[in-house]
Protein backbone atom coordinates (compact mmCIF):
# COMPACT_ATOMS: atom_id res chain seq x y z
CA UNK A 1 0.00 0.00 0.00
CA UNK A 2 1.24 3.47 -0.83
CA UNK A 3 1.78 5.91 2.04
CA UNK A 4 -0.18 9.16 2.23
CA UNK A 5 2.87 11.33 1.53
CA UNK A 6 3.74 9.30 -1.51
CA UNK A 7 0.16 9.70 -2.72
CA UNK A 8 0.42 13.46 -2.44
CA UNK A 9 3.66 13.40 -4.35
CA UNK A 10 2.02 11.38 -7.10
CA UNK A 11 -0.86 13.83 -7.10
CA UNK A 12 1.51 16.73 -7.58
CA UNK A 13 3.13 14.93 -10.46
CA UNK A 14 -0.26 14.24 -11.93
CA UNK A 15 -1.21 17.89 -11.63
CA UNK A 16 1.97 18.79 -13.49
CA UNK A 17 1.03 16.31 -16.17
CA UNK A 18 -2.36 17.99 -16.50
CA UNK A 19 -0.92 21.41 -17.02
CA UNK A 20 1.90 20.19 -19.23
CA UNK A 21 1.02 20.29 -22.91
CA UNK A 22 1.21 17.02 -24.77
CA UNK A 23 0.59 14.84 -21.74
CA UNK A 24 -2.94 13.47 -21.55
CA UNK A 25 -4.85 12.46 -18.45
CA UNK A 26 -4.85 8.77 -19.28
CA UNK A 27 -2.39 7.99 -16.49
CA UNK A 28 -4.66 9.76 -14.06
CA UNK A 29 -7.42 7.29 -14.80
CA UNK A 30 -5.11 4.37 -14.09
CA UNK A 31 -4.00 5.96 -10.85
CA UNK A 32 -7.58 6.58 -9.81
CA UNK A 33 -8.44 2.92 -10.39
CA UNK A 34 -5.50 1.86 -8.25
CA UNK A 35 -6.65 4.08 -5.41
CA UNK A 36 -10.24 2.95 -5.50
CA UNK A 37 -11.12 0.63 -2.68
CA UNK A 38 -7.75 0.97 -0.90
CA UNK A 39 -8.13 3.18 2.19
CA UNK A 40 -9.57 6.38 3.65
CA UNK A 41 -6.60 8.55 2.82
CA UNK A 42 -6.90 7.36 -0.72
CA UNK A 43 -10.52 8.47 -0.92
CA UNK A 44 -9.39 11.97 0.09
CA UNK A 45 -6.83 11.83 -2.69
CA UNK A 46 -9.50 10.69 -5.14
CA UNK A 47 -11.45 13.80 -4.27
CA UNK A 48 -8.44 15.95 -5.10
CA UNK A 49 -7.97 14.12 -8.38
CA UNK A 50 -11.58 14.84 -9.29
CA UNK A 51 -11.15 18.51 -8.42
CA UNK A 52 -8.03 18.67 -10.56
CA UNK A 53 -9.99 17.30 -13.47
CA UNK A 54 -12.74 19.85 -12.93
CA UNK A 55 -15.17 17.43 -11.32
CA UNK A 56 -16.95 18.62 -8.22
CA UNK A 57 -18.34 16.34 -5.55
CA UNK A 58 -22.08 16.55 -4.86
CA UNK A 59 -21.34 17.88 -1.36
CA UNK A 60 -19.21 20.68 -2.79
CA UNK A 61 -21.83 21.40 -5.42
CA UNK A 62 -24.47 21.77 -2.71
CA UNK A 63 -22.17 24.08 -0.69
CA UNK A 64 -21.55 26.27 -3.74
CA UNK A 65 -25.30 26.40 -4.40
CA UNK A 66 -25.99 27.34 -0.77
CA UNK A 67 -23.58 30.28 -1.00
CA UNK A 68 -25.03 31.61 -4.23
CA UNK A 69 -28.58 31.20 -2.89
CA UNK A 70 -27.71 33.10 0.30
CA UNK A 71 -26.57 35.89 -2.03
CA UNK A 72 -29.85 35.86 -3.95
CA UNK A 73 -31.76 35.86 -0.64
CA UNK A 74 -29.63 38.80 0.44
CA UNK A 75 -30.87 40.69 -2.61
CA UNK A 76 -34.47 39.67 -1.95
CA UNK A 77 -35.67 37.70 1.09
CA UNK A 78 -38.32 34.99 1.14
CA UNK A 79 -41.99 35.93 1.13
CA UNK A 80 -43.19 35.53 4.73
CA UNK A 81 -45.87 32.96 3.94
CA UNK A 82 -45.35 29.46 5.31
CA UNK A 83 -48.21 27.92 3.35
CA UNK A 84 -46.95 29.33 0.06
CA UNK A 85 -43.36 28.20 0.71
CA UNK A 86 -44.48 24.67 1.63
CA UNK A 87 -46.69 24.48 -1.45
CA UNK A 88 -43.87 25.51 -3.79
CA UNK A 89 -41.59 22.96 -2.12
CA UNK A 90 -44.21 20.23 -2.52
CA UNK A 91 -44.69 20.94 -6.22
CA UNK A 92 -40.94 21.28 -6.78
CA UNK A 93 -40.03 18.14 -4.86
CA UNK A 94 -42.57 16.10 -6.83
CA UNK A 95 -41.24 17.37 -10.16
CA UNK A 96 -37.60 16.92 -9.09
CA UNK A 97 -38.44 13.35 -8.02
CA UNK A 98 -39.07 12.61 -11.71
CA UNK A 99 -35.61 13.88 -12.68
CA UNK A 100 -32.30 12.09 -13.06
CA UNK A 101 -31.00 13.69 -9.85
CA UNK A 102 -33.81 12.94 -7.42
CA UNK A 103 -31.31 12.23 -4.63
CA UNK A 104 -30.39 15.92 -4.22
CA UNK A 105 -31.79 17.85 -1.22
CA UNK A 106 -34.11 19.96 -3.42
CA UNK A 107 -35.10 23.30 -1.92
CA UNK A 108 -37.48 25.87 -3.31
CA UNK A 109 -38.54 29.35 -2.31
CA UNK A 110 -40.54 32.38 -3.39
CA UNK A 111 -38.67 35.65 -2.92
CA UNK A 112 -40.19 39.09 -2.45
CA UNK A 113 -38.86 40.59 -5.66
CA UNK A 114 -41.45 41.94 -8.08
CA UNK A 115 -39.06 41.32 -10.94
CA UNK A 116 -40.24 38.45 -13.15
CA UNK A 117 -37.64 35.70 -12.94
CA UNK A 118 -36.55 32.40 -11.43
CA UNK A 119 -33.08 31.26 -10.44
CA UNK A 120 -31.39 27.90 -10.01
CA UNK A 121 -28.21 27.29 -8.06
CA UNK A 122 -26.04 24.16 -8.07
CA UNK A 123 -27.03 21.36 -5.72
CA UNK A 124 -30.80 21.86 -6.00
CA UNK A 125 -31.58 25.40 -4.77
CA UNK A 126 -34.32 27.14 -6.71
CA UNK A 127 -36.01 30.48 -6.14
CA UNK A 128 -38.92 32.06 -7.97
CA UNK A 129 -39.73 35.76 -7.65
CA UNK A 130 -43.15 36.82 -6.40
CA UNK A 131 -43.43 38.80 -9.63
CA UNK A 132 -43.27 35.60 -11.65
CA UNK A 133 -45.38 33.60 -9.20
CA UNK A 134 -48.21 36.14 -9.49
CA UNK A 135 -48.28 35.70 -13.26
CA UNK A 136 -49.03 32.00 -12.90
CA UNK A 137 -52.55 30.66 -13.16
CA UNK A 138 -52.31 27.11 -11.92
CA UNK A 139 -50.13 24.40 -10.39
CA UNK A 140 -49.13 23.01 -13.79
CA UNK A 141 -47.61 26.37 -14.72
CA UNK A 142 -45.74 26.53 -11.43
CA UNK A 143 -44.50 22.96 -11.96
CA UNK A 144 -43.32 23.90 -15.46
CA UNK A 145 -41.36 26.93 -14.27
CA UNK A 146 -39.73 24.84 -11.53
CA UNK A 147 -39.05 22.06 -14.07
CA UNK A 148 -37.06 24.52 -16.21
CA UNK A 149 -34.91 25.47 -13.20
CA UNK A 150 -34.62 21.84 -12.04
CA UNK A 151 -33.31 20.99 -15.51
CA UNK A 152 -30.52 23.56 -15.14
CA UNK A 153 -29.44 21.82 -11.93
CA UNK A 154 -29.77 18.29 -13.33
CA UNK A 155 -27.57 19.23 -16.29
CA UNK A 156 -25.20 21.24 -14.03
CA UNK A 157 -25.46 24.28 -16.31
CA UNK A 158 -24.54 26.84 -13.67
CA UNK A 159 -21.74 24.69 -12.31
CA UNK A 160 -20.21 24.41 -15.78
CA UNK A 161 -20.59 28.14 -16.39
CA UNK A 162 -18.99 29.02 -13.03
CA UNK A 163 -16.06 26.72 -13.75
CA UNK A 164 -15.60 28.46 -17.06
CA UNK A 165 -15.90 32.04 -15.87
CA UNK A 166 -14.37 32.04 -12.38
CA UNK A 167 -10.67 31.79 -11.76
CA UNK A 168 -9.57 28.36 -10.63
CA UNK A 169 -8.46 29.41 -7.14
CA UNK A 170 -11.62 31.44 -6.49
CA UNK A 171 -13.76 28.63 -7.80
CA UNK A 172 -12.43 25.97 -5.45
CA UNK A 173 -12.78 28.33 -2.46
CA UNK A 174 -16.51 28.66 -3.12
CA UNK A 175 -16.94 25.10 -1.93
CA UNK A 176 -15.27 25.78 1.42
CA UNK A 177 -17.68 26.03 4.33
CA UNK A 178 -18.15 29.44 5.89
CA UNK A 179 -16.38 30.03 9.19
CA UNK A 180 -16.97 32.76 11.72
CA UNK A 181 -13.70 34.53 11.04
CA UNK A 182 -14.32 38.11 9.88
CA UNK A 183 -11.59 38.13 7.26
CA UNK A 184 -12.82 34.83 5.85
CA UNK A 185 -16.38 36.12 5.74
CA UNK A 186 -15.24 39.09 3.70
CA UNK A 187 -13.42 36.79 1.34
CA UNK A 188 -16.46 34.53 1.03
CA UNK A 189 -18.68 37.54 0.35
CA UNK A 190 -16.38 38.57 -2.48
CA UNK A 191 -16.55 35.07 -3.91
CA UNK A 192 -20.34 35.03 -3.70
CA UNK A 193 -20.59 38.34 -5.54
CA UNK A 194 -18.25 37.04 -8.18
CA UNK A 195 -20.45 33.95 -8.60
CA UNK A 196 -23.69 35.96 -8.57
CA UNK A 197 -22.60 37.82 -11.70
CA UNK A 198 -23.65 34.70 -13.56
CA UNK A 199 -27.27 35.56 -12.80
CA UNK A 200 -27.01 38.89 -14.56
CA UNK A 201 -24.87 37.80 -17.50
CA UNK A 202 -26.86 34.62 -18.03
CA UNK A 203 -26.10 31.14 -19.26
CA UNK A 204 -25.21 30.09 -22.77
CA UNK A 205 -28.40 30.32 -24.84
CA UNK A 206 -28.17 26.62 -25.76
CA UNK A 207 -28.51 25.74 -22.06
CA UNK A 208 -31.75 27.74 -21.88
CA UNK A 209 -33.24 25.96 -24.88
CA UNK A 210 -32.17 22.62 -23.39
CA UNK A 211 -33.79 23.46 -20.03
CA UNK A 212 -37.01 24.44 -21.85
CA UNK A 213 -37.17 21.13 -23.71
CA UNK A 214 -36.37 19.08 -20.63
CA UNK A 215 -38.91 21.08 -18.57
CA UNK A 216 -41.88 20.02 -20.70
CA UNK A 217 -40.82 16.38 -20.41
CA UNK A 218 -40.40 16.65 -16.63
CA UNK A 219 -43.83 18.27 -16.35
CA UNK A 220 -45.36 15.40 -18.36
CA UNK A 221 -43.55 12.85 -16.19
CA UNK A 222 -45.00 14.52 -13.09
CA UNK A 223 -48.53 14.21 -14.51
CA UNK A 224 -49.01 17.85 -15.49
CA UNK A 225 -50.00 19.32 -18.83
CA UNK A 226 -46.61 20.05 -20.46
CA UNK A 227 -48.15 22.87 -22.51
CA UNK A 228 -48.54 24.83 -19.28
CA UNK A 229 -44.92 25.93 -19.76
CA UNK A 230 -45.79 27.46 -23.13
CA UNK A 231 -48.70 29.23 -21.46
CA UNK A 232 -46.28 30.84 -19.02
CA UNK A 233 -43.98 31.96 -21.82
CA UNK A 234 -46.96 33.35 -23.71
CA UNK A 235 -48.02 35.33 -20.65
CA UNK A 236 -44.51 36.75 -20.23
CA UNK A 237 -44.46 37.58 -23.93
CA UNK A 238 -47.58 39.70 -23.50
CA UNK A 239 -45.78 42.01 -21.06
CA UNK A 240 -43.98 45.06 -22.37
CA UNK A 241 -40.37 43.79 -22.76
CA UNK A 242 -39.06 47.20 -21.71
CA UNK A 243 -40.71 47.04 -18.29
CA UNK A 244 -38.24 47.04 -15.43
CA UNK A 245 -39.64 43.78 -14.03
CA UNK A 246 -38.37 41.94 -17.10
CA UNK A 247 -34.94 43.54 -17.54
CA UNK A 248 -32.84 40.75 -16.04
CA UNK A 249 -34.90 37.92 -17.56
CA UNK A 250 -34.72 39.47 -21.04
CA UNK A 251 -30.99 40.15 -20.72
CA UNK A 252 -30.22 36.58 -19.72
CA UNK A 253 -32.57 34.50 -21.86
CA UNK A 254 -33.23 34.06 -25.58
CA UNK A 255 -36.25 36.01 -26.93
CA UNK A 256 -39.52 34.43 -25.76
CA UNK A 257 -40.79 34.01 -29.32
CA UNK A 258 -37.64 32.01 -30.21
CA UNK A 259 -38.18 29.78 -27.19
CA UNK A 260 -41.84 29.20 -28.03
CA UNK A 261 -40.95 28.44 -31.61
CA UNK A 262 -38.18 25.98 -30.63
CA UNK A 263 -40.46 24.25 -28.12
CA UNK A 264 -43.30 23.80 -30.59
CA UNK A 265 -40.93 22.53 -33.30
CA UNK A 266 -39.00 20.07 -31.11
CA UNK A 267 -42.00 18.83 -29.14
CA UNK A 268 -43.59 18.07 -32.51
CA UNK A 269 -46.70 16.60 -30.94
CA UNK A 270 -44.77 13.92 -29.08
CA UNK A 271 -46.15 15.08 -25.72
CA UNK A 272 -49.71 15.61 -26.91
CA UNK A 273 -51.01 12.55 -25.10
CA UNK A 274 -49.99 14.20 -21.81
CA UNK A 275 -51.78 17.48 -22.54
CA UNK A 276 -54.74 16.25 -20.52
CA UNK A 277 -52.55 16.21 -17.43
CA UNK A 278 -53.91 17.97 -14.38
CA UNK A 279 -53.47 21.70 -13.76
CA UNK A 280 -54.80 21.75 -10.18
CA UNK A 281 -55.97 25.34 -10.61
CA UNK A 282 -58.23 25.08 -7.56
CA UNK A 283 -55.44 24.03 -5.23
CA UNK A 284 -53.20 26.77 -6.67
CA UNK A 285 -55.92 29.39 -6.11
CA UNK A 286 -56.55 28.26 -2.55
CA UNK A 287 -52.89 28.87 -1.68
CA UNK A 288 -52.87 32.21 -3.52
CA UNK A 289 -56.10 33.43 -1.91
CA UNK A 290 -54.91 32.57 1.59
CA UNK A 291 -52.27 35.25 1.22
CA UNK B 1 -69.33 43.16 -2.60
CA UNK B 2 -66.81 44.75 -0.29
CA UNK B 3 -63.57 46.02 -1.75
CA UNK B 4 -60.82 45.64 0.80
CA UNK B 5 -58.02 47.21 -1.22
CA UNK B 6 -57.33 50.22 -3.32
CA UNK B 7 -55.06 49.74 -6.27
CA UNK B 8 -53.62 51.36 -9.31
CA UNK B 9 -53.29 50.05 -12.86
CA UNK B 10 -49.59 49.98 -13.74
CA UNK B 11 -49.94 49.43 -17.45
CA UNK B 12 -52.85 49.35 -19.84
CA UNK B 13 -54.85 46.25 -19.02
CA UNK B 14 -57.52 44.25 -20.78
CA UNK B 15 -60.43 43.56 -18.47
CA UNK B 16 -62.06 40.15 -18.71
CA UNK B 17 -65.39 38.79 -17.52
CA UNK B 18 -63.73 36.07 -15.46
CA UNK B 19 -60.29 35.03 -14.24
CA UNK B 20 -59.21 33.61 -17.58
CA UNK B 21 -58.56 35.17 -20.96
CA UNK B 22 -61.11 32.89 -22.68
CA UNK B 23 -63.97 34.44 -20.70
CA UNK B 24 -64.30 37.43 -23.01
CA UNK B 25 -62.99 40.96 -22.81
CA UNK B 26 -65.27 43.54 -21.24
CA UNK B 27 -63.03 46.55 -21.77
CA UNK B 28 -59.69 48.19 -21.06
CA UNK B 29 -58.26 50.31 -18.28
CA UNK B 30 -55.40 52.75 -18.80
CA UNK B 31 -52.19 52.92 -16.79
CA UNK B 32 -52.67 55.15 -13.79
CA UNK B 33 -56.37 54.33 -13.33
CA UNK B 34 -57.35 53.98 -9.69
CA UNK B 35 -59.36 50.86 -8.96
CA UNK B 36 -60.83 48.88 -6.11
CA UNK B 37 -59.55 45.33 -5.79
CA UNK B 38 -62.03 42.68 -4.71
CA UNK B 39 -60.51 39.29 -5.06
CA UNK B 40 -57.32 37.60 -6.13
CA UNK B 41 -57.45 34.28 -7.94
CA UNK B 42 -54.31 32.67 -9.27
CA UNK B 43 -52.63 35.25 -11.46
CA UNK B 44 -55.77 37.38 -11.68
CA UNK B 45 -57.40 40.15 -9.68
CA UNK B 46 -60.98 41.30 -9.81
CA UNK B 47 -61.17 45.08 -10.04
CA UNK B 48 -63.75 47.84 -10.17
CA UNK B 49 -63.06 51.10 -11.92
CA UNK B 50 -65.42 53.85 -10.80
CA UNK B 51 -64.08 56.12 -13.51
CA UNK B 52 -64.95 53.65 -16.26
CA UNK B 53 -67.92 52.06 -14.46
CA UNK B 54 -66.36 48.73 -15.20
CA UNK B 55 -65.97 45.56 -13.20
CA UNK B 56 -63.92 42.55 -14.26
CA UNK B 57 -60.69 40.63 -14.05
CA UNK B 58 -57.17 41.72 -14.99
CA UNK B 59 -53.77 40.02 -14.73
CA UNK B 60 -52.33 40.52 -11.25
CA UNK B 61 -49.17 42.14 -12.55
CA UNK B 62 -51.19 44.88 -14.20
CA UNK B 63 -52.48 46.20 -10.89
CA UNK B 64 -50.68 47.07 -7.70
CA UNK B 65 -52.21 47.50 -4.30
CA UNK B 66 -51.59 50.96 -2.94
CA UNK B 67 -52.23 53.23 -0.05
CA UNK B 68 -52.38 56.98 -0.42
CA UNK B 69 -53.36 56.67 -4.05
CA UNK B 70 -53.60 60.42 -4.51
CA UNK B 71 -49.85 60.72 -4.10
CA UNK B 72 -49.40 58.24 -6.91
CA UNK B 73 -51.62 60.27 -9.22
CA UNK B 74 -49.69 63.43 -8.35
CA UNK B 75 -46.46 61.69 -9.22
CA UNK B 76 -47.86 60.69 -12.57
CA UNK B 77 -48.78 64.26 -13.40
CA UNK B 78 -45.46 65.64 -12.27
CA UNK B 79 -43.36 63.34 -14.34
CA UNK B 80 -43.73 63.55 -18.08
CA UNK B 81 -41.30 60.69 -18.74
CA UNK B 82 -43.94 58.14 -17.94
CA UNK B 83 -45.85 56.61 -15.16
CA UNK B 84 -43.28 54.07 -14.01
CA UNK B 85 -40.39 56.49 -13.81
CA UNK B 86 -42.69 58.88 -11.98
CA UNK B 87 -43.35 56.29 -9.35
CA UNK B 88 -39.71 55.41 -9.05
CA UNK B 89 -38.85 59.08 -8.57
CA UNK B 90 -41.52 59.42 -5.94
CA UNK B 91 -40.26 56.40 -4.10
CA UNK B 92 -36.82 57.92 -3.90
CA UNK B 93 -38.27 61.13 -2.50
CA UNK B 94 -40.55 59.46 0.01
CA UNK B 95 -39.03 56.13 0.88
CA UNK B 96 -41.52 55.74 3.71
CA UNK B 97 -44.30 55.43 1.20
CA UNK B 98 -42.79 52.40 -0.42
CA UNK B 99 -42.08 50.37 2.65
CA UNK B 100 -39.15 48.01 2.26
CA UNK B 101 -39.99 45.74 5.15
CA UNK B 102 -40.62 42.02 5.22
CA UNK B 103 -44.36 42.47 5.07
CA UNK B 104 -44.08 44.09 1.67
CA UNK B 105 -46.22 41.41 0.12
CA UNK B 106 -49.14 41.96 2.42
CA UNK B 107 -51.69 44.65 1.76
CA UNK B 108 -50.96 48.30 1.48
CA UNK B 109 -47.61 48.32 -0.22
CA UNK B 110 -46.95 49.56 -3.71
CA UNK B 111 -43.73 48.48 -5.30
CA UNK B 112 -43.27 49.15 -8.95
CA UNK B 113 -39.87 48.63 -10.46
CA UNK B 114 -38.43 49.81 -7.19
CA UNK B 115 -37.48 46.37 -6.02
CA UNK B 116 -37.26 44.57 -9.31
CA UNK B 117 -34.13 42.67 -8.27
CA UNK B 118 -32.01 44.61 -10.72
CA UNK B 119 -28.60 43.70 -12.04
CA UNK B 120 -26.95 45.99 -9.52
CA UNK B 121 -28.93 44.50 -6.64
CA UNK B 122 -27.90 40.97 -7.54
CA UNK B 123 -24.25 41.81 -8.10
CA UNK B 124 -23.88 43.73 -4.85
CA UNK B 125 -26.05 41.45 -2.68
CA UNK B 126 -24.91 40.72 0.85
CA UNK B 127 -25.25 37.03 1.62
CA UNK B 128 -28.16 36.26 3.94
CA UNK B 129 -27.40 32.93 5.61
CA UNK B 130 -30.28 33.22 8.09
CA UNK B 131 -32.74 33.38 5.20
CA UNK B 132 -31.04 30.35 3.65
CA UNK B 133 -31.62 28.35 6.85
CA UNK B 134 -35.26 29.41 6.76
CA UNK B 135 -35.53 28.18 3.17
CA UNK B 136 -34.13 24.78 4.18
CA UNK B 137 -36.92 24.37 6.74
CA UNK B 138 -39.57 24.32 4.03
CA UNK B 139 -38.01 21.35 2.23
CA UNK B 140 -40.52 18.66 1.39
CA UNK B 141 -40.09 15.01 2.16
CA UNK B 142 -41.32 11.65 1.00
CA UNK B 143 -43.86 11.72 3.83
CA UNK B 144 -45.46 14.98 2.71
CA UNK B 145 -45.46 13.78 -0.87
CA UNK B 146 -47.95 10.95 -0.39
CA UNK B 147 -50.82 13.23 0.62
CA UNK B 148 -49.77 15.98 -1.80
CA UNK B 149 -49.74 13.61 -4.77
CA UNK B 150 -52.98 11.90 -3.76
CA UNK B 151 -54.89 15.11 -3.10
CA UNK B 152 -53.69 16.53 -6.42
CA UNK B 153 -54.63 13.45 -8.44
CA UNK B 154 -51.08 13.30 -9.80
CA UNK B 155 -49.73 10.29 -11.63
CA UNK B 156 -46.14 9.81 -12.71
CA UNK B 157 -45.54 8.87 -16.35
CA UNK B 158 -42.50 7.34 -18.03
CA UNK B 159 -41.55 9.89 -20.67
CA UNK B 160 -38.27 9.91 -22.59
CA UNK B 161 -36.36 13.16 -23.06
CA UNK B 162 -36.54 14.84 -26.44
CA UNK B 163 -33.53 13.72 -28.51
CA UNK B 164 -30.59 16.11 -28.40
CA UNK B 165 -31.33 17.44 -24.91
CA UNK B 166 -28.92 15.25 -22.94
CA UNK B 167 -29.37 12.09 -20.92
Amino acid sequence: MIGHRQQLLILCLCFLSLVTPGVDAFDLNDLKKQFEGSNKAASESLKIIDQLRGKVSTDDEIEIGAKLTSGLLGASPLVADTRLQHYVNDVGYWVAAQSERNELPWRFGVIQSHGINAFAAPGGYIVVTLGLYQLLENEAQLAAVLAHEISHVVRKHHLKALQKTMKRDLWSDLAVEVVEDKQDRKKVQKLINSGLQLYTTGLDRKYEFEADLRAVVLAARAGYDPYAFLDVLTTIDSINPDSSELTVLMNTHPPITDRLEALARKMDGRLDSYARGVDNADRFRRVASSR
Amino acid sequence: MQADQQGIVVRQAKVYADANSASGQVGKVAAGTRVSIFERRGGWQEIFSEERSMIGWVRSYQVRESKGGSQVITAQKEDSRGFLSGLAALSRKASGFFTQDNSATSSGTATIGVRGLSEAEINSAQANFEELEKMKKYTSSGKRMTSFVEAGGLNANAVAHIPGTGK
